[in-house]
């Protein structure tokens, strides 16, 4: 290739990986009707959460041919402003697994639990239902969400997904299903 | 100079910048006090619990405040963008922040054009942004725990939530094969520290150090216990050791902190913070070969 090809080139690569860095990180919201992703975008804008139209690759199309693009990292921000306003089908990742982690591991220690589900973790006291501790993630919501839950019980503390903005805050909230569920059965 | 960027779960909080102090088991910067708490706030104490012991300049915190909408975070990346070159430092270490990939490239093209490139750290949502932008290689350490480096061997994963099920699924026995994955899909930055059972100490993909005693597994209830490590790393680099010995002495000193201070899941992270100078004390010596101050 001569000089000026080369030179040529070499704007193309970098739009290239410009495009490929735009993709990385990137969800799509599937509806069943063209209104519904309409209304969808006017709700995410009006919330200043960036988000745009588009035609949902062949295998995410459930139903219409619009889709939203959004910023996978703001799941739970995005279901929260679109609940019992819009109806979706799901958020799908663009790349990688389709499915959120659903895999969930408890360890006892003595009077506490701890339940892990993907890289979050939360302790309860196994008696009094007191969350104890949260840990693991690294989104900005995490530690705020500590302060919020640490020292109240299981059934007094806020929902991670109704507090939070994360994909962090979505395993939080796997976490925290799974404690209530077990101190719930663990007192009849 | 150790310059620390990342996120204060205080609304309010505006973007500030300084050295930091200790006072009462807080952070001091610009005359707002900082609760030492799971994230940010426990990395910088850490960081600061080496520094004031090794009678080192104090950390630089970078922090803004901000509890999920992402809107402090970008405070955080556009003034360390705009302000690297002119700040810097020996040691930058990101870590709480709204994952942001373009800002992420953003800093390493800033951090290119310095005659004298800091060592670069990330954790946390910042080493997830490295990742997800396929620069994690332009950093010089990351401290990832099990479900992390899952995530890092995941070539298609950019974030932990959205990692294949299999990898997440391995035992703490198949860590080594995760970190060959890691480096073989360019996820890795050039060292790691693998927090966990046994902490791991890898340089350039090779497996250099196994740390496992003290076992203190009740360290893994309690929120900061990274925070802490990663803190300590920054430190020390800081303090001119090589990053694999910076590792391994702060991944030894959290679990010493642990045991010193018989932790139980109900703990918070300021009671390990609080144990870090006597762990020091006992055992910096022994540890780093460096016996006089």
């Amino acid at each position: 290739m001569s000089f000026f090809n080369r030179l040529k080139s070499q704007p193309k690569a970098n739009k290239t990986n410009q495009k490929a860095l735009n993709s990385r990180g990137r969800g799509l919201i599937i509806f069943q009707v063209v209104e519904e992703a309409i209304m969808a975008e006017k709700q995410l804008k009006q919330a200043n959460i960036g988000c745009k139209l588009v035609a949902p690759p062949p295998q995410l199309r459930k139903g219409c041919d619009l889709a939203l693009e959004i910023d996978l990292i703001e799941q739970p921000a995005i279901e929260r402003t679109l609940k019992e306003k819009v109806y979706f089908v799901g958020i799908f990742p663009l790349q990688g697994s389709a499915e959120l982690l659903n895999h969930v591991k408890i360890n006892y220690y003595d009077k506490y639990t701890m339940v892990k589900a993907g890289n979050m973790k939360l302790v309860f006291n196994s008696e009094s239902g007191v969350i104890v501790n949260t840990s693991g993630g690294g989104c900005p919501d995490i530690p705020y969400l500590n302060l919020q839950m640490v020292g109240k019980k299981l059934n007094e503390a806020p929902r991670p997904r109704e507090k939070g903005f994360t994909l962090c805050s979505l395993m939080l909230d796997r976490a925290f299903e799974e404690a209530c569920a077990l101190w719930e059965g663990g007192k009849k | 100079m150790l310059v620390i960027c990342g996120i204060i779960p205080i609304p309010d909080l505006p973007l500030i910048c300084g050295p930091v102090k200790a006072e009462a088991g807080s952070l001091i910067l610009e005359g707002h006090k900082i609760p030492c708490s799971q994230g940010t706030a426990a990395m910088v104490s850490a960081a600061l619990a080496v520094s004031t012991y090794l009678d080192n300049e104090p950390p630089i915190a970078l922090l803004a405040g901000d509890i999920g909408s992402g809107a402090g975070s970008r405070l955080i990346y556009n003034y360390i963008i705009e302000h690297v070159a002119t700040l810097k430092p020996r040691v930058l270490a990101m870590h709480y922040c709204m994952p942001d990939l373009k800002l992420t490239v953003n800093l390493c093209e800033a951090v290119k054009t310095m005659p004298e490139k800091p060592i670069m750290l990330a954790d946390a949502a910042s080493m997830y942004a490295a990742k997800a932008a396929d620069i994690a290689p332009q950093f010089d350490m990351f401290t990832p725990d099990l479900s992390e480096i899952a995530f890092l061997a995941d070539p298609e994963a950019i974030h932990p939530a959205y990692i294949n099920k299999h990898l997440f699924e391995s035992d703490c026995s198949k860590i080594p094969l995760l970190i060959e994955q890691a480096y073989r899909h360019k996820g890795a930055a050039k060292n790691l520290l693998v927090k966990g059972a046994v902490d791991y100490i890898v340089a350039e993909g090779k497996i250099i150090d196994e740390i496992e005693a003290p076992d203190v597994p009740i360290l893994e209830c309690i929120g900061g216990t990274g925070d802490t490590i990663t803190g300590m790393v920054a430190a020390f680099a800081d303090a001119e050791l090589e990053l694999h010995q910076a590792a391994i002495i702060s991944a030894k000193a959290n679990r010493a902190a642990g045991e010193y201070a018989q932790v139980t899941p109900a703990n918070s992270v300021s009671v390990l913070i609080n144990a870090l100078p006597q762990v020091f004390k006992d055992n910096l010596c022994a540890w780093s070969g460096v016996c006089s101050l």
